[in-house]
């Protein structure tokens, strides 16, 4: 970003730096990013020789949106402080959100319990399935799970994500949609997100009894046509990709945007087969990304993904509506990198990690509660992971200027890097058929796998410290009280969906259920049937029984 | 020459947390055991293998919280069977430590937290199994 001839001045006084610096020693030989980088000890105008200002790193609101996709960011508008919950029943969950909408939440994100992620019912004889009930998130088998949830709430005032998956993104948006409708509101009106993305279910998070990719990637791509190109809830993100769970494994920065991208790629491809036009949907597709350890990588990952996106679309396929080219997302603090030692230590973490994603531009942010490697977060624990963003808000004054590390040498060097180094990633996904048949052929396990060793190792050699497990560990260290979830919850839930099979049109529900058997067979949409399903009080497991009847449980290739 | 330790691995439930056990699987198997992932299934079932399989080590990683039912479920299932002495339990994953003790009065020989470094385990399987590993 220099002239010729200044950058000449500028070598030579970097080069008698250098020779002065011998015989100074380094803590280390040698120093990489997490995602391998390699790490210089100095950074110079000379790093960002080329970059040029208005091209590569432009205004906020402007392509190459490095910078931000909305031209005021923070200033217009701070991020709105979404927390991932849910836990034992849907009415101790709407308590917790009470709670939480009075600490000055503004959106909410709904945990769900295992059950309802893998759509089993509790009185299902699956696995001894009633032992999860309510214990990992809130529990919704069917539409009386959310009306309990958002009692009192106004749901049309605030914005909720329902995080599952495309196994059941349409029975749980639909059931959160009748919901609605019961209280006179219309689906046009509501905003919020269903997370629906097919690589948490297959590389992430394996639930039970999973769809094949393909299958999963046609009702992924359901809720988006639905929602968005059919125009039923124009104000809902009908999915987020996820690359947030991806990341929890183990994988690097790099990976996580080249595969969110390759996924992203993926539905759109299956929407424009379909036949919809670029425009008809791909301005409500959103990410969910995750805030991780490497402080200045991480928000360099921000900007690069912003521009790659950008790229993506200018490239590959030229929408015309503005809001197509700006990359949203949502964060979440890295669940992974938080320890059962020292728990009071992720406190900082996370206010770390949070940091990152503001000065990384996101639009939502989770943050996480200190007691989360032990058990679900305490009513305190997620109190403080509140008041952890509210600092930020109100006190750091950091969201009072737009990208301020934009123009820092490593920042845009590694930006510059980041950027190159997920393309090459991504089109390594492309080249070999996408992101289904990656799963397909156990590529993407292979990733997954490799990934977890390598964590493993480097932390258990101590070349990756994480502080009160392979450093600064305290002996006899006082163990946290967990917070247990409700010890009654598998009989709650089976007493309300037994009480629902005695109140339900049986028949109804059952003619419905044969419609949904050829609406599969037919591969046709599944939202318009499954809605009717979930308002005539249809069961989850009924639903993703069906699916799982007519198209078939994929066999994981599994890769040690 | 000694036999090899045979380790089977499993997660019960629905939980799809699938990173620890997986780690844990191949650690092992890189410390010389025989270990066998069996995947997502029902404690009848792995019961089942384990005894076709004559392993020595029968371990499951849980993350959702239903730890102490599991292990209950498990010890229960071994002891109807009437094979409850022939094998090792062990159980991981991200739970409370204050559960510890109400896990190995369960039965679970031994028990390992958040935080666990894999060489723990492998040391604990082999000194309570006496066997030498040839690799």
């Amino acid at each position: 970003m220099k002239n010729m001839a200044d950058l000449e001045e500028i070598r030579r006084a970097y080069d008698e730096w250098r020779k002065m610096k011998e015989g100074w020693t380094e803590r280390r030989e040698s120093f990489r990013s997490d995602a391998g980088i390699p790490v210089k000890d100095l950074y110079t105008p000379l790093d960002v020789e080329g970059i040029d200002y208005l091209a590569d790193i432009g205004f906020p609101g402007q392509p190459p949106y490095a910078r931000g996709v909305y031209p005021t960011m923070y200033r217009g508008r701070l991020w709105t402080i979404r927390m991932f919950s849910g836990h034992g029943t849907p009415e101790e969950t709407n308590q917790r959100w009470r709670m939480l909408y009075e600490e000055g939440e503004t959106g909410f994100s709904a945990a769900v319990d295992s059950l309802t992620f893998a759509g089993v019912d509790p009185d299902q004889e699956v696995h001894g399935a009633a032992h999860e009930v309510g214990k990992e998130g809130v529990p919704l088998y069917s539409i009386r799970g959310v009306e309990a949830m958002v009692e009192d709430l106004p749901i049309d005032r605030m914005s909720v994500a329902l995080v599952v998956e495309p196994l059941t993104s349409a029975a749980i948006t639909s059931m959160y949609f009748n919901v609605a409708k019961q209280r006179g509101l219309r689906k046009e009106q509501l905003a919020g997100t269903t997370q629906n993305d097919i690589l948490t279910m297959t590389i992430g998070y394996i639930p039970w009894g999973s769809l094949k990719p393909a299958d999963l990637l046609k009702l992924a791509c359901d809720l988006i046509e639905y929602c968005t190109a059919m125009g039923e809830a124009p104000r809902w993100n009908p999915i987020n990709f996820t690359t947030y769970n991806y990341r929890e494994g183990g994988i690097d920065a790099v990976q996580e945007i080249g595969m969110g991208l390759a996924n992203a790629v993926a539905h759109i491809d299956e929407l424009l087969r379909r036949g919809w036009k670029i425009d008809d949907f791909v301005h409500r597709l959103a990410f969910h990304l995750s805030a991780h350890r490497d402080f200045f990588e991480e928000i360099a990952k921000y900007r690069a993904a912003r521009k790659l996106w950008y790229r993506l679309m200018k490239e590959r396929y030229r929408p015309e509506n503005p809001e197509a080219y700006r990359f949203r997302f949502h964060v979440q603090t890295a669940g992974c990198s938080l320890t059962a030692q020292q728990p009071m230590v992720n406190i900082v973490r996370t206010a770390y990690q949070a940091l990152e994603a503001v000065l990384g531009g996101c639009q939502s942010l989770h943050t996480n509660s200190y007691d989360e490697a032990i058990c679900l977060p305490s009513e305190e624990a997620v109190r403080l992971a509140v008041r952890t963003q509210e600092v930020l808000q109100e006190e750091t004054g950091v969201a009072n200027v737009i990208d301020p590390l934009a123009g820092s040498y490593y920042v845009e060097s590694l930006t510059r890097e980041l950027e190159e180094r997920i393309w090459g990633y991504f089109q390594q996904i492309e080249e070999m058929g996408g992101v289904v048949e990656a799963l397909n052929t156990g590529w993407l396990f292979g990733e997954m796998s490799k990934a977890f060793n390598k964590r493993r190792r480097d932390q258990e050699s101590g070349e990756e410290k994480v502080i009160g497990v392979n450093c600064y560990v305290l002996e006899d260290e006082e163990p946290t009280p967990p917070f247990r979830t409700n010890p009654r919850a598998a009989e709650i839930e089976r007493e309300r969906l037994a009480k629902l099979r005695a109140e339900r049109d049986n028949q109804k529900v059952s003619r419905l259920l044969d419609q949904l058997r050829r609406v599969c067979e037919a591969r046709e949409n599944v939202l318009p049937v499954v809605s009717e399903l979930t308002a005539a009080g249809a069961t989850l497991g009924e639903i993703t029984g069906v699916y799982r009847e007519m198209w078939g449980i994929w066999q994981l290739p599994f890769v040690a | 020459m000694e036999k090899r330790i045979r380790v089977l691995l499993f997660k019960p439930g629905l939980d799809g947390h699938w990173r620890g056990i997986m780690t844990v699987s191949k650690a092992l198997s890189e410390a010389g055991m025989e270990t066998i992932f069996f995947g997502f299934k029902t404690v009848e079932g792995v019961v089942e293998a384990a005894i076709q399989e004559d392993v020595d080590v029968i371990g499951f990683s849980v993350h959702s919280g239903a730890h102490l039912e599991w292990a209950r479920e498990l010890v229960r299932e071994l002891e109807e069977k009437g094979v409850r002495d022939d094998f090792l339990l062990l159980v991981g994953g991200v739970f409370p430590e204050e559960d510890h003790e109400e896990l190995r009065r369960i039965g679970m020989d031994g028990v390992f937290g958040p935080g666990t470094v894999t060489g723990d385990i492998v040391a604990f399987i082999r000194e309570r199994l006496g066997k030498v590993e040839v690799g």
